[in-house]
């Protein structure tokens, strides 16, 4: 029977998700564990892998279709198996299991599923013996073959490009002559097949040198300009797509659909400073971390954030959820696009374990490694501009939270003290917020107080 | 040769003698064929002559060394009468390296091109277009020499008939295309396939002569093919000499000839061209009975001796399968 | 060197052959004064007269049973078919006659005639004349079967067919007759047998027959600006098969393509497929090989229709990038 290919839930709060791009065809073969589509959640952008090996069936959602997760997205089986022509809905793995505490109705199902398997046998009693074997059987051509077996290469390990997974000569070549052979993600790959590109001639510009669509493009075109045009740069042309394509959208939808204000206030950070330096040694020694201003304004925010739990809120639907968790984002700058993992509990972390947690976290997402669940549950998010010559800026909400923190650069300032005028170092906050759900006045009040921790940062004890 | 009254002077030229040998030769050639079906000793299948000896031998008896005959399945006579080696013969129906074809060939495909028979036809018809063919060649190269086509009953309703004499006829080539009607085409009675009396009559469709002859006599049989022959030679064009007659066997093995009377062949057997040659013969006294017993004798010994020379002979092996083909 | 048309040289290879050797002569339907039904023989009667360009009737069975006949009587006739449909006319002479005639009669006798007629579509003569039928003549053990694509090939192949002893059967694709190529004057001769590789290339092999060849070399030469680099194979005779030549190309390019007119159904293509899937270049493949055939339809009279009948550039152009994995 065919088996269902169905939209994962990733999160604990994805509801959908929107199918970004098929990397399979109908009538495809399809390995287990091979990546079938890529979705974008509430979240991330991921590629969804099977669970089955066999043909794929059906797709019933296109590129930018959103689909309910746990519904039925296609369906991977033997040829010639026949499927619905319209999306099925849920998938009925998931029903069987919420239905199993009625007794009665599974048996007349099973009935009625007997009988349709036994008018439809006649067809399908000729398949499995011949697909049953097929399925463990490579497609392979005999040239690749041959040249498998000259290289001593395992030929189950070779990716095939051609039709239904086929390995030809070339992906044995390939694979042979690059044990060290660059990684490169699917749509890399597919894009220098087509483009009769050689993927060992492309630098990776990924983390450990990984091959982006965008490398094996820039590394074509020049061939062609070399050929035809001079040392004439014309302009490039990438598709949005995989991150860039999830975070255009998502702040899109934050900007079109929050009601943004942004508050400053000016923070004098001598004392922070003052405690930083005295954190740094014990900090490293317990975790091997040197604590950075980040992760003393994160704890500065979480500490903060628990006497203003009205800041700490999303909007879902008609009704303002206050999250009984403070669940920090971190927007990181990552190769490919902007990331934001989430440090969980942050309010019950202390500074070395907070910040041993973002130093990972950021390690992560520079190295596209982040699991779904370290992206998912954020209250709020820090952003942090610090280390560029940015005194302020506003920044987006990350949804659907509803409040985020921009933090400048510390810059040494005239300020007046006590009737004089000193130097001290100043940094922005710039908290922006959607003002849908919190009014002004309570975020002036959480700024106030973040204000008050950063100066006087003996206040984190409390 | 004492002079005969009755007979006309193209007869009284020939060896009558051996003309009684050739029709004894294959009368027991094709008894032989027929016992060594029925027993299983020789394989595949084979249509035999018995009773039709006269139109064979007396059409052949006419023709020069020179000339050529195409034959059809039923074919045994005319290859006995244009000279084969009955050995030969016999080692091809047991599939014997010595025989016409290597064995290859069998019943239907003996041929012997140099001696200027072009080969038996297992296609009914397929020797009409050949015969032309090869009296084209006699023509073009002014060889002088006839073609004689061998044909029965039923090849006459074949669109190659047709087709060939009426080239013939416009090319005016050597040919003579002799009908041996043996009255059935397999099971077909010639009443019930055409509506003309004698096939000869087809010949006035084509501008060119048609004769019917007493197929079971022998001498009636050469005067008629004689007097084509003589006008194939002289440039003046193919003719057709139908000999009626009559195959005293089914059309091939396993024919249980219920399209016929018993009677009916009885009357025919009454015919017999064998006998019907022997007696005048020995009434005009060319030939005593012991002499003619004696060429019976010879006749049935040689038929024996092809047996036994074909039994002694060797298969062909695997690797002969692939000899003289070209593609 | 000279240019001639392929129709100019087949006529220079029959005239050159005919001056010298008094044995050939063509046979074929308004072949005299008319010419031929395409003006092959044009301007020959003038020169050799009505005995050796023999004007025939109507009458295909005849005439190629009649070309049988000469030739296993010492002519070396050359049988013209005013269209190769009219083969099934006279496919009992070829099939059953000629092609077996050497073996069934155990190598002794032999058939050298040649069967020249044109073939193929593109002249809107719809379904009854323009059919491409070699597969079936390739299938009978004994008929060789050439399938020039070229002027300069047709006339070495039409010469080395006349001087072989077997027959052979001579395609002559109509929208051929107008190309041109250099052809020499004097008499040459194109061994049976031979491929000629028409344009080298690496990526892959595309093997093609008659009017395919040129189109097959359009289509590389639009390939070539896209970096793809096409071997063209003209394999010029069907039966002998050069499979040699294909096999070691296959064996460079790691890709096959056949490309022929004929019904793609049980057509040709299919015996070069499985000749290299059971050759040692299977080893060597990359892709699955690729068969382009006439859809299974009779030629339509709409011009429209009969192009998109049969592979176009644009199908071949296709195929190849479908071969290499480049869509």
């Amino acid at each position: 029977m065919a088996k269902e290919i169905f939209m994962p839930k990733l999160s604990s709060t994805m509801e959908v998700g929107t199918l970004l791009q098929w990397f399979k065809n109908e009538g495809d073969a399809v390995e287990v564990g091979e990546p079938l589509f890529e979705i974008m959640t509430d979240k991330i952008n991921i590629e969804v892998e099977s669970y089955e090996e066999g043909i794929l069936l059906k797709k019933y959602f296109e590129e930018d279709d959103e689909v309910p997760i746990n519904h039925v997205v296609g369906y991977i089986g033997e040829a010639g198996e026949q499927v619905p022509d319209t999306p099925p809905g849920e998938s009925g793995a998931v029903k069987e299991q919420e239905d199993a505490s009625d007794s009665r109705q599974p048996q007349t199902e099973d009935l009625a599923q007997q009988g349709i398997t036994e008018t439809t046998s006649q067809e399908v009693e000729n398949e499995p013996a011949q697909t049953a074997e097929t399925a463990e059987k490579l497609r392979a051509t005999p040239a690749a073959r041959r040249v498998a077996r000259e290289e001593s290469v395992t030929l189950a390990e070779v990716p095939g490009s051609g039709p239904n997974g086929r390995i030809h000569q070339g992906d044995v070549t390939a694979f042979a002559s690059s044990n060290a052979a660059p990684t490169a993600t699917p749509l890399a790959k597919k894009v220098a097949e087509a483009e009769g590109v050689d993927l060992n001639a492309v630098t990776g510009t990924g983390s450990r040198g990984k091959i982006y669509r965008a490398d094996v493009e820039g590394a074509k075109q020049p061939v062609s300009a070399n050929a035809s045009t001079p040392a004439t740069t014309g302009e490039k042309r990438v598709k949005m797509e995989g991150i860039r394509k999830v975070v255009a959208q998502r702040m899109l939808q934050s900007k079109t659909t929050a009601p943004h204000v942004t508050l400053t206030t000016e923070v004098d950070m001598t004392e922070t400073i003052e405690l930083r330096k005295k954190l740094l040694g014990s900090i490293e020694q317990q975790t091997g971390f040197r604590v950075s201003y980040t992760e003393m304004i994160m704890k500065a925010v979480a500490t903060s954030l628990k006497l203003h739990p009205n800041v700490n809120v999303s909007l879902e639907g008609n009704e303002i959820v206050y999250r009984d968790e403070i669940n920090l984002g971190l927007a990181v700058a990552a190769d490919n696009g902007l990331l934001v993992p989430v440090v969980k509990n942050a309010d019950q972390k202390g500074l070395s374990a907070l910040t041993a947690e973002c130093k990972r976290l950021g390690k992560a997402a520079r190295e596209n490694k982040l699991k779904p669940d370290e992206m998912a549950g954020g209250t709020f998010t820090v952003s942090n501009l610090g280390m560029y010559a940015i005194d302020a800026f506003t920044p987006v909400i990350n949804q659907p939270e509803s409040a985020i923190l921009g933090v400048g650069r510390i810059n040494e300032k005239p300020v007046g003290v006590n009737g004089a005028i000193e130097l001290r170092p100043m940094m922005v906050l710039s908290l922006s917020f959607d003002h849908r759900v919190i009014d002004g006045a309570p975020a002036a009040a959480f700024l106030t107080d973040l204000k008050e921790v950063l100066e006087e940062p003996f206040k984190l004890l409390i | 040769m004492a002079q005969l009254v009755n007979l006309p002077p193209r007869v009284q030229e020939t060896d009558l003698k051996g003309l009684l040998k050739q029709m004894w030769l294959i009368r027991y050639f094709e008894e032989k064929v027929d016992e060594f079906f029925a027993k299983g000793m020789i394989h595949g299948t084979t249509h035999l002559a018995v009773g039709q000896e006269a139109s064979a031998v007396g059409s052949i008896a006419v023709l020069e060394g020179r000339d050529k005959i195409t034959s059809t399945h039923r074919g045994h006579g005319h290859c006995i009468a244009k000279g084969a080696e009955v050995n030969k013969m016999m080692a091809e129906l047991f599939g014997r390296t010595t025989g016409y074809c290597k064995g290859k060939g069998g019943s239907m495909h003996i041929a012997d091109v140099e001696k200027g028979n072009l080969g038996a036809n297992g296609i009914v018809g397929g020797g009409f277009s050949i015969a032309t063919g090869a009296a084209l060649t006699s023509k073009m190269r002014n060889e002088g020499y006839v073609v004689l086509c061998f044909f029965g009953d039923g090849a006459s309703n074949e669109g190659s008939f047709h087709e060939a004499v009426n080239l013939a006829s416009i090319w005016k080539l050597p040919v003579v295309f002799v009908c041996e009607n043996n009255q059935y085409g397999m099971s077909g009675p010639v009443k019930e396939m055409m509506n003309v009396e004698d096939i000869a009559q087809r010949a006035e469709a084509y501008g060119i002569p048609g004769k019917v002859v007493d197929g079971n006599d022998v001498f009636d049989v050469m005067n008629g093919v004689g007097e084509a022959v003589e006008r194939a030679r002289n440039g003046e064009g193919p003719s057709i000499v139908e000999a009626k007659t009559y195959r005293w066997k089914g059309h091939s093995k396993s024919d249980a000839k219920k399209y016929r009377t018993r009677e009916e062949e009885q009357e025919w057997r009454a015919k017999d061209p064998i006998a019907r040659l022997r007696d005048v013969l020995v009434q005009e006294g060319l030939l005593t009975e012991e002499e003619a017993d004696n060429i019976k004798a010879e006749a049935k010994k040689e038929i024996e001796e092809s047996v036994e020379f074909a039994k002694d002979s060797p298969m062909p092996t695997i690797d002969d399968l692939m000899e003289d083909i070209y593609a | 060197m000279r240019e001639l048309t392929y129709l100019e040289a087949v006529r220079e290879a029959m005239s050159q052959e005919m001056r010298q050797n008094e044995d050939v002569f063509i046979l074929g339907e308004d072949i005299g004064v008319y010419g031929g039904a395409f003006g092959v023989t044009r301007g020959m009667i003038e020169e050799f007269g009505p005995e050796r360009i023999r004007n025939t009737p109507i009458s295909e069975a005849a005439i190629s049973g009649t070309a049988v006949g000469a030739a296993l009587t010492g002519m070396r006739p050359i049988l013209e078919l005013q269209f190769s449909d009219f083969i099934t006319i006279a496919m009992d002479n070829m099939v059953n006659q000629a092609a077996k005639i050497r073996y069934m009669y155990g190598g002794k006798g032999k058939v050298p005639m040649v069967l020249r007629t044109p073939a193929g579509s593109g002249t809107g003569a719809a379904a009854q004349h323009s059919q491409s039928l070699e597969a079936w003549m390739a299938h009978v053990p004994g008929l060789k079967v050439v399938q020039p694509s070229t002027a300069y090939d047709a006339k070495g192949l039409l010469k080395a067919a006349i001087d072989d002893d077997n027959p052979v059967i001579f395609y002559e694709h109509k929208l051929c007759y107008k190309t041109k190529s250099d052809v020499p004057e004097e008499q040459y001769s194109i061994p049976l047998g031979k491929a000629d590789v028409k344009r080298e290339g690496s990526d892959v092999t595309i093997v093609a027959t008659a009017i395919m060849v040129h189109k097959s070399l359009e289509a590389a030469a639009e390939l070539e600006k896209e970096g793809i680099q096409v071997e063209v194979i003209d394999p010029r005779t069907l039966v002998p098969l050069d499979t040699e030549t294909i096999i070691q190309s296959v064996k460079k390019t790691s890709r096959l393509i056949v490309v022929h007119e004929a019904v793609k159904r049980g057509g040709f293509g299919g015996e070069i497929a499985s000749t290299i899937a059971e050759s040692e270049a299977f080893d060597y493949l990359d892709a699955p090989i690729k068969r382009l055939g006439g859809k299974a339809v009779p030629i339509p009279y709409n011009p429209e229709l009969e192009k998109a009948a049969i592979p176009t550039v644009d199908d071949i152009v296709a195929a190849v990038k479908e071969t290499l994995n480049r869509q």
